[in-house]
């Protein structure tokens, strides 16, 4: 793999054979060696991606890039309708707007060691987790489902299911418009519709954590964000209904990218122009999908709530605020550079830099709140968009720290072990429907979410702002 | 023949077989050893599956992603299956029948291991040489 060093943290793969742009990466030392280990697998899917008809220069990944399918985890790449650009599910991900959800509270962390079992265990009760579908006392008719999918998660507030401060602190307010329930198969609806309110399992999860250490006061204070105060940090998805627009449109694309002379080095690329009526199509499956993944954000924020409620936290005396709820699993048509693009996010987070106007006004003057988990028993980071993102990523950021170990290296890393109890130990109380999800989702199994933020801080595409130690972790 | 992969994000596994229907069978196989740690063996359900694509590829992740939605969805474990596939001459699109036998899902008793979002079409290949028939295949998980 031809790459060259532009900066600290930065590097550029020349445009050569197929790439019709330049692609550029953003590594630490660390991340680096990690990729050359891989024998650059990644970096090969990187340049892939800046091979479809359409692309702004240049093709990105972030510091948290690993390999994926198609696009590489941590790929950014804007597409100009005007231009040809393209649409490609691939670049999105089957778990369309997957994303994060942090909320704050003003409850210390001592306060909060002594509720620590009951919370556990009324979040695990009340929040549902691993395979199957919601809590039996939520459920949607169909026509209530479709308006979610065109809505968001406006139609859960309106019911109670939360406050409208939610929608204020959401992306985008919590919709992505042009959504049209006809667009989405059936067998979506049969896969995700009763699933709304759900974690789901893998990398999902729903961690209770503490500020651990604060880096930007004036950003802090912003976000809400005080040293050993508790937060909520919630990671789910679209569930079935999205993995399944995501592999219906996949198939059409691939019938269909030859009709329109695109070329795919790789066929989980398949892509066809957005202004086609294939493309549209998708992208109103998309929004729907999307919506779908911010109402289930928002439905599990409601029964974390009641969780709390529950374990004896009054909500008038201890309110638990939305910061903020992102999506790093999205396309989304924004200005960049004078011209509307529509950008890939596929694990990378949205990172507007202060001064945009879509974002809330007491965010606006420091950026968007970016949300990094890191593993489930070291930390995580909040960041606050930047202006060299603005300039560089189109908007974006690193979205997460990254697998180092594969999933059966760290089942086999966890023969022997109960990770569950180690984990306990150090103070972090696990809840989880199985073992082979915890073992998986080992701390060791991911790189350190540090050595990302540090090539995030500084390449200047996010700022430092807080770090978050988990106390319960509920997982699928 | 059947090699699970380190996939860093997700799962994959490698297929060999001596026929094409036998490698959609180590396929059907491969996915029960990523859904559970204990897969049923037998079962008394019964099933039929049919599937047509534009080419074996296309077929392979259709096979892959019947079974993972009888499992998720319809809470029948494919424990066995006997599998006719019919290619149109000139490459123009191929078929499948399968009928299934199944067990019903039981997530403790099987050791679940988490969900599967769709199979991938990354680096999918279906070939074919004097070794026998080859697949190599990601899934989203």
């Amino acid at each position: 793999m031809n790459f060259e060093r532009v900066s600290e943290y930065k590097y550029r793969i020349p445009r050569e054979g197929k790439m019709e742009v330049d692609a550029a990466f953003y590594a630490s030392n660390e991340i680096l060696e990690g990729l050359e280990a891989e024998n650059y697998a990644s970096l090969q899917q990187l340049a892939n991606v800046a091979t479809l008809p359409g692309i702004v220069e240049p093709a990105l990944t972030m510091p948290d890039i690993h390999w994926g399918y198609g696009f590489p985890i941590g790929g950014v790449a804007a597409f100009d309708p005007q231009k040809g650009g393209v649409v490609s599910p691939g670049g999105i991900g089957f778990d369309v707007n997957c994303g994060v959800r942090l909320l704050t509270s003003g409850i210390d962390r001592e306060e909060l060691e002594r509720r620590k079992g009951p919370l556990a265990d009324a979040l695990y009760e009340g929040v549902p987790s691993g395979m199957g579908v919601g809590r039996k006392d939520f459920r949607l008719g169909r026509e209530d489902l479709e308006e979610v999918l065109v809505e968001g998660s406006a139609p859960l507030v309106e019911r109670g299911f939360g406050e409208v401060e939610d929608l204020r602190h959401t992306e985008s307010g919590g919709k992505l418009s042009g959504a049209d329930p006809a667009a989405v198969s059936e067998r979506a609806y049969k896969r995700g519709g009763s699933q709304l309110g759900t974690l789901g399992s893998g990398n999902h999860f729903l961690e209770v954590q503490y500020v651990d250490e604060i880096y930007d006061e004036e950003a802090a204070r912003a976000f809400g964000l005080g040293a050993g105060r508790i937060t909520v940090l919630i990671h789910s998805g679209s569930r079935g209904l999205g993995h399944q627009v995501c592999q219906d449109y996949v198939e059409r694309f691939l019938e269909a990218a030859p009709r329109y002379g695109i070329d795919l080095v790789d066929k989980q690329l398949a892509a066809v122009p957005i202004e086609s009526p294939e493309g549209e199509a998708y992208l109103r499956a998309m929004a729907s999908a999307a919506n779908f993944a911010f109402a289930n954000r928002q439905l599990i924020a409601h029964f974390t709530r009641e969780a709390f409620q529950k374990a004896g936290y009054d909500p008038e005396e201890h309110p638990l605020r939305v910061l903020y709820d992102l999506a790093h699993n999205n396309a989304k048509f924004e200005e960049h550079g004078g011209r509307r693009v529509l950008v890939h996010r596929k694990g990378a987070t949205r990172a507007f830099g202060p001064g945009i106007e879509e974002l809330p006004e007491e965010y606006r003057s420091v950026g968007q709140p970016v949300l990094v988990p890191g593993d489930m028993g070291r930390y995580s980071f909040v960041l606050a968009g930047t202006e060299g993102a603005m300039r560089e990523t189109f908007g974006s950021s690193a979205h997460g720290a990254g697998r180092k170990m594969s999933r059966r290296q760290a089942k086999k890393a966890a023969k022997g072990r109960n990770v569950k109890r180690e984990m306990e130990d150090a103070g972090i109380l696990v809840r989880a429907a199985g073992r082979a999800t915890v073992d998986e989702e080992m701390s060791e199994a991911y790189k350190d979410a540090a050595d990302v933020i540090e090539a995030t801080n500084g390449a200047g595409i996010g700022r430092k702002v807080a770090r978050l130690r988990p106390l319960i972790v509920v997982k699928g | 023949m059947i090699r699970m992969l380190d996939h860093t994000a997700d799962v994959g596994f490698e297929l060999g077989a001596s026929s094409l229907e036998d490698l959609f069978e180590e396929a059907r196989r491969a996915l029960l050893m990523v859904v559970f740690e204990r897969p049923p063996k037998e079962g008394e359900r019964a099933d039929t599956v049919r599937l047509s694509a534009p080419d074996r590829e296309t077929l392979l992740v259709r096979w892959l992603n019947e079974q993972s939605y009888l499992i998720q969805d319809a809470g029948f474990v494919p424990v066995g299956a006997k599998i006719q596939i019919v290619e149109e001459a000139g490459g123009s699109g191929c078929a499948l029948e399968a009928r299934l036998t199944g067990a019903p899902l039981l997530l403790e008793e099987y050791g679940w291991q988490g969900e599967i979002k769709s199979a991938t079409f990354h680096g999918l290949d279906v070939t074919n040489d004097d070794e026998g028939w080859h697949a190599r295949v990601i899934l989203d998980v």
